[in-house]
């Protein structure tokens, strides 16, 4: 079973945090640590971080068909920051591995606790549509 | 440069859409597989995925006892990723473009077009 570990911010939350240094190597060499781990286990199939909102584009097709797009987006809007896909056999798995990066260590080496949102990957769209 | 395209809305939106008419769904679809089939060909095709509907998300907030937090309450107004595209291109205007066509095949859905970060989109 595939599921898409997504952690999201806030427009204002989004960027290099601006903690020391080693704070920062810190959190870095955690997440890391969780990537090797879940490769090593056969369970990481990608990982990504995102670039930040001041670059992000929302694109809807215009009456020409040609894309129109903004880039000014509400202050509440959530923000993909970066993604996990991971294949894993059962739903409490998918929750641990979210369980264990959203605990990363944040300004003085305490866990984060960030919200992580996991969501199945479905493997293509239901018969019955095709 | 890759980038992802990222097609989100609510859950009543997601109900909307599965009480449309057969024929309808399917003429959807028809047009997101030649849209990947001309990505493919292209050679700007990467991936892509739906996911699986709202009802199923959790969010997991570290753990307590070794336990993983989990919550699957959300507010209605929460916009969930309904699925993605990764498309490897030459320039941010081109995945407009594929943006675009993908908005302009799913009822002018607003798709939210976000480049993978590396050294220089990070350290600028």
């Amino acid at each position: 079973m595939k599921y898409i570990l997504m952690m999201n911010t806030m427009k204002s939350g989004h960027g290099v945090p601006e903690w020391p240094r080693k704070d920062l190597q810190a959190h870095v060499a955690f997440m890391m640590a969780a990537n090797k781990e879940l490769h090593e286990r056969g369970e990481l199939v990608a990982a990504e971080g995102l670039s930040f909102p001041d670059q992000a584009k929302l694109v809807r097709a215009g009456k020409d068909g040609r894309p129109m797009t903004d880039g000014i987006f509400p202050e509440s809007k959530e923000f993909l920051a970066g993604f996990w896909i991971i294949d894993v056999d059962s739903p409490q798995r998918a929750y641990e591995i979210a369980a264990k990066v959203s605990a990363a260590p944040g300004p003085g080496g305490a866990p984060l606790n960030m919200p992580i949102e996991v969501r199945q990957v479905m493997s293509g769209p239901p018969p019955d549509m095709l | 440069m890759k980038y992802i395209l990222l097609m989100s809305g609510t859950a009543a939106g997601v109900e909307g859409y599965h009480s449309r008419p057969k024929q309808d769904i399917e003429a959807h679809m028809a047009v997101l597989h030649l849209i990947n089939k001309d990505l493919s060909e292209s050679g700007e095709f990467v991936a892509t995925q739906g996911l699986a509907g709202p009802k199923e998300a959790k969010v997991v907030r570290g753990e307590k006892n070794g336990i993983p937090v989990t919550d699957g309450i959300f507010p209605e107004s929460k916009e969930f990723l309904l699925g993605y595209w990764i498309v490897d291109v030459p320039n941010a205007e081109r995945a407009y473009a594929i943006a675009g066509r993908i908005s302009a095949a799913s009822s002018n859905m607003p798709i939210e077009v976000r480049q993978f970060a590396t050294y220089e989109a990070t350290s600028r």
